[in-house]
């Protein structure tokens, strides 16, 4: 039947119109009580969702200042919701399309598959690892011992070269 | 025909005689009333009163608050409904109450409920409060631990050495050997 749908699916056999039949002993009464109490003016008024203002990071602290570093983490928990919906969304175009392709998938979803894996590595640099408590602090240590790391090794997956030379 | 016996055997037993003539019937007839209700009888049983009261009151209760809160709800749900969720517009700063979509949230979030801005700069408070007395309570612990172990400050462990007890004693002793004479 056509009760989902705004355009009307006029029936065009028996079939149809008894399923339509059927969906309109329930849809009708409920769709007259909507049409009369949304004709009984509800009044118009809004919401809206909540947005936060940028706060220092938690660089930009001082060491003694833990108001700072509170806002600093409630800011860097909620970027970590960001990303995690903007990486799921990204898996999902890419799963869509290997789905949609088949066989052809390793030809045709390259680029959306070496998206996702770009920004599922960029993920994992900046949030994995932290553990389930992991905080700002934590994560701003982490990138400070991967620079210091990189300083003395060169680009993460290069290899660990010799120490003091 | 078959139903109409059945419903007659099953209202009185009077009635019974009258098929008699027929034995078809009779026979029919008797094997039913085996699984018929019987001649009514007085049950005695336990008091069940207190059972149905407090299921009445249960009820009644219940119903107390679900009736008015039911219509309650019912009737803002029809006619005022939920808002529609727009962008903030520029340069204009919601109230706390604006931010959720039901009408009765809303109500309860204006009148009853803090605001999460006001929670939020409550706890930012507390946490620097809590934050100045551990700062206080680890210089405190440091600087004793400096005092017991260089034991240069008389501001701790230091025991001053009293002498007034001391006399107390001697002046006794003193007193005793006088009376008493010299111990050796």
């Amino acid at each position: 039947g056509g009760s989902g749908k705004m355009d009307s699916n006029t029936p065009k056999n028996a079939f149809n119109s008894f399923v339509d039949a059927l969906v309109n002993l329930v849809d009708a009464p409920t769709t007259w009580f909507r049409e009369t109490i949304v004709a009984k003016n509800r009044p118009e008024y809004y919401w809206y969702h909540r947005q936060f203002r940028r706060v220092p990071t938690i660089d930009e602290c001082y060491t003694d200042d833990y108001v700072c570093y509170i806002e600093a983490n409630e800011q860097f928990k909620r970027d970590k919701m960001v990303d995690n919906e903007v990486l799921n969304i990204l898996r999902q175009r890419q799963e869509d399309c290997v789905l949609f392709e088949g066989h052809d998938h390793v030809r045709k979803c390259a680029k959306l598959r070496e998206e996702y894996e770009k920004a599922a590595e960029n993920w994992f640099i900046k949030y994995g690892d932290l553990g389930a408590y992991g905080n700002v602090r934590d994560a701003y240590m982490k990138q400070k011992h991967r620079m210091i790391w990189e300083r003395r090794h060169g680009p993460v997956g290069s290899g660990m070269k010799d120490q003091l030379d | 025909r078959v139903k109409m016996s059945v419903v007659s055997c099953l209202r009185s037993g009077t009635n019974l005689l009258k098929n008699v003539s027929s034995p078809a019937r009779c026979l029919f007839m008797i094997q039913r009333e085996m699984g018929g209700h019987g001649p009514r009888k007085m049950v005695i049983t336990p008091s069940r009163w207190q059972w149905h009261k407090f299921k009445d009151m249960l009820h009644f209760y219940f119903m107390l608050g679900v009736i008015p809160l039911g219509t309650l709800v019912f009737l803002v749900n029809i006619f005022i409904g939920p808002a529609k969720l727009s962008p903030i517009p520029e340069g204009y700063i919601p109230k706390n109450w604006e931010y959720y979509p039901h009408p009765i949230s809303r109500f309860l979030a204006r009148y009853l409920y803090t605001s999460h801005q006001q929670d939020y700069e409550k706890y930012l408070h507390f946490m620097y409060e809590e934050k100045e007395k551990q700062q206080m309570r680890l210089l405190e612990k440091k600087i004793r631990t400096l005092m017991a172990e260089r034991g240069d400050s008389q501001a701790m462990f230091y025991r001053p050495i009293l002498t007034k007890y001391h006399r107390y004693v001697r002046e006794e002793y003193d007193r005793l050997e006088h009376t008493t004479g010299p111990t050796i």
